[in-house]
């Protein structure tokens, strides 16, 4: 077991943290928003982390706090991020598909551009040298693995409450939602700013995890990365996020004996996924469910 | 004979064509009020202005007195307005019950942390819209069908179901868009049995568009008619029938 933990270890701990940001994408999914706004929340929020945890001015709070640090710096992540978002989502989901998807985007880049511009971040170089919560990185389990569970819990009473009744009739047919009564902006709005405040929270998780923080952490890259979890999981069951990460995380170091060629290895998963995975596993798996009922 | 909705000189262009044209009427309440009109009159047009989908380009509506006009489409709904549509729009990838728990919404007020920690309120909220989704299920006639998903229904249960969900909204006023449009004669029969029978249980008054000339006439209190986007005739079927303007505007004049 402590060698599996040894060589396995940051594996799972980073697979627990990419289904938690493909979860993230999941939320404005389900009110039919598709934003890749994600990576930009993550950015922040580890940035949020990266300089109350290393830049002087907060010293006096380190050694107050101790490792409460953690804690309130996840807070003000999470808080600053549901912000950011109201800010941003208010003006952008006026906007309606790939239109959407392209705001996002660039949103994520400007986060990037100015990240590489200020000081503060630290430029280019970005924020390194940040303090540890655990001492091996499997301890962050500890932290990503409570986070998954939650996030797990609130999608399940959330798939089964009157707020995730309105955001799944704005999905279906936005019209029909506003004529029933119910505000399309407001919520639309309202899932936007739960994907972005887990983003945020996991990228403030993920800065002591990583050590480092720079510009690479938020991308369009990434974006995309988190975009094929989800299509590729299934996008409308809780459970399509965490089975697409879990896959596609993994495979790149499943296939590693292949070396090179693992790359055309994973586009073929993506491309037949998508073809013969329409709704995503989740969606093959219940469909099976359902057939042998 | 209270006046529930009243539209006065209610417009709307579209470029050029004027699609509804300063038309007034009144719906006095507990009635069922028909509107017909040739094909492209504007009365799918007229409906969405009532129900905030379409904006006025001119006039004003009052409910009860208050103004409408210029509300968004979900305030309507949340004073008691609910519609079905020409071409359904069911949530199509939702079960048949859960379309009626989401028209629920306005009836209802638990937030996001009441469902997360499924407080005292959101549960006994919970247990009122499950008890009135299989009651409006049943009144319906798709009880036994609550899970299968709206997109497998046939025309007539989706009609029905749409005028089930559109109930779940608990309204005064009910603005049925062609409800019996693609039934057969026996299923006509039927629905006008059913919308008599939901005006008494709900006390509802009811708009319906409908082409079916003896439906209307049959069922409708008043009729106004439309033509070109212009009002042409009010009054009961009888006298609607006479109508010199109305026989002109179906047959044309010789």
């Amino acid at each position: 077991m402590a060698d599996f933990i040894q060589n396995y270890g940051f594996l799972l701990v980073t697979l627990v943290q990419q289904s938690l940001l493909a979860m993230s994408l999941y939320y404005p999914l389900m009110a039919g928003q598709l934003s890749l706004a994600s990576p930009g929340f993550y950015a922040f929020g580890g940035y949020i982390a990266a300089i109350m945890a290393t830049v002087d001015c907060f010293a006096p709070w380190r050694d107050l706090l101790g490792w409460l640090m953690f804690p309130l710096e996840w807070l003000i992540a999470g808080s600053a991020s549901a912000v950011l978002a109201f800010l941003v989502g208010l003006p952008a989901l006026r906007l309606k598909g790939i239109y959407l998807a392209l705001a996002t985007i660039a949103f994520v880049e400007i986060l990037r551009v100015i990240s590489l511009n200020l000081e503060i971040t630290g430029g280019a170089i970005g924020i390194f040298g940040i303090p540890q919560l655990f001492e091996s990185r499997w301890g962050y389990i500890w932290t990503f693995g409570p986070l998954l569970l939650l996030m797990l819990f609130f999608s399940y009473r959330l798939d089964r409450s009157r707020v995730g009744r309105a955001f799944k009739a704005i999905r279906e047919d936005e019209l029909a939602a506003d004529a029933m009564g119910i505000n399309p902006t407001r919520y639309k709005v309202l899932s936007f700013v739960i994907g972005a405040v887990l983003a945020g929270v996991v990228g403030a998780m993920s800065a002591p995890f990583l050590n480092t923080w720079n510009a690479r952490q938020g991308t369009f890259d990434a974006s995309i990365n988190y975009l094929a979890f989800v299509l590729i999981g299934g996008s409308r069951s809780m459970w399509g996020p965490l089975l697409g990460a879990a896959l596609l995380a993994s495979l790149p170091e499943i296939l590693r004996p292949l070396k090179d060629s693992r790359l055309i290895l994973n586009g073929l998963v993506l491309v037949f996924a998508s073809i013969y995975l329409p709704k995503g596993i989740a969606g093959a798996l219940g469909r099976l469910k359902r057939s042998g009922k | 004979m209270t006046v529930l909705l009243d539209a006065e000189r209610l417009s709307r262009n579209f470029g050029g064509l004027m699609a509804v044209n300063n038309v007034s009427f009144q719906v006095i309440e507990g009635e069922i009020f028909g509107l017909i009109g040739p094909n492209g009159a504007g009365k799918t047009t007229l409906f969405n202005l009532m129900t905030g989908l379409t904006p006025v380009s001119g006039g004003t509506l009052f409910y009860r007195g208050e103004k409408l006009t210029g509300l968004p489409p979900h305030r309507i709904a949340a004073q008691g307005i609910g519609r079905t549509f020409q071409n359904i729009r069911l949530f199509k990838g939702l079960s048949a019950i859960e379309n009626i728990r989401v028209a629920q919404h306005v009836r209802t007020e638990c937030g996001l942390w009441g469902g997360f920690f499924s407080t005292a309120l959101s549960r006994a909220e919970e247990k009122n819209v499950e008890k009135k989704a299989r009651e409006l299920l049943k009144l319906i006639g798709l009880a036994d069908r609550a899970e299968e998903l709206a997109a497998n229904f046939s025309y007539g249960d989706q009609r029905r179901l749409e005028i089930g969900r559109a109930l779940a909204l608990e309204p005064d006023v009910l603005l049925l868009d062609e409800p019996a449009a693609g039934m057969n004669a026996g299923e006509k029969h039927a629905l006008t049995e059913f919308i008599r029978g939901i005006r008494e249980q709900f006390k509802l008054t009811i708009l319906l568009i409908e082409h079916h000339v003896p439906l209307v006439m049959n069922l409708c209190d008043r009729i106004a008619v439309l033509n070109f986007g212009e009002l042409i005739a009010v009054g009961n079927p009888v006298d609607v029938q006479k109508n010199r303007a109305v026989i002109e505007a179906y047959l044309g004049t010789e």
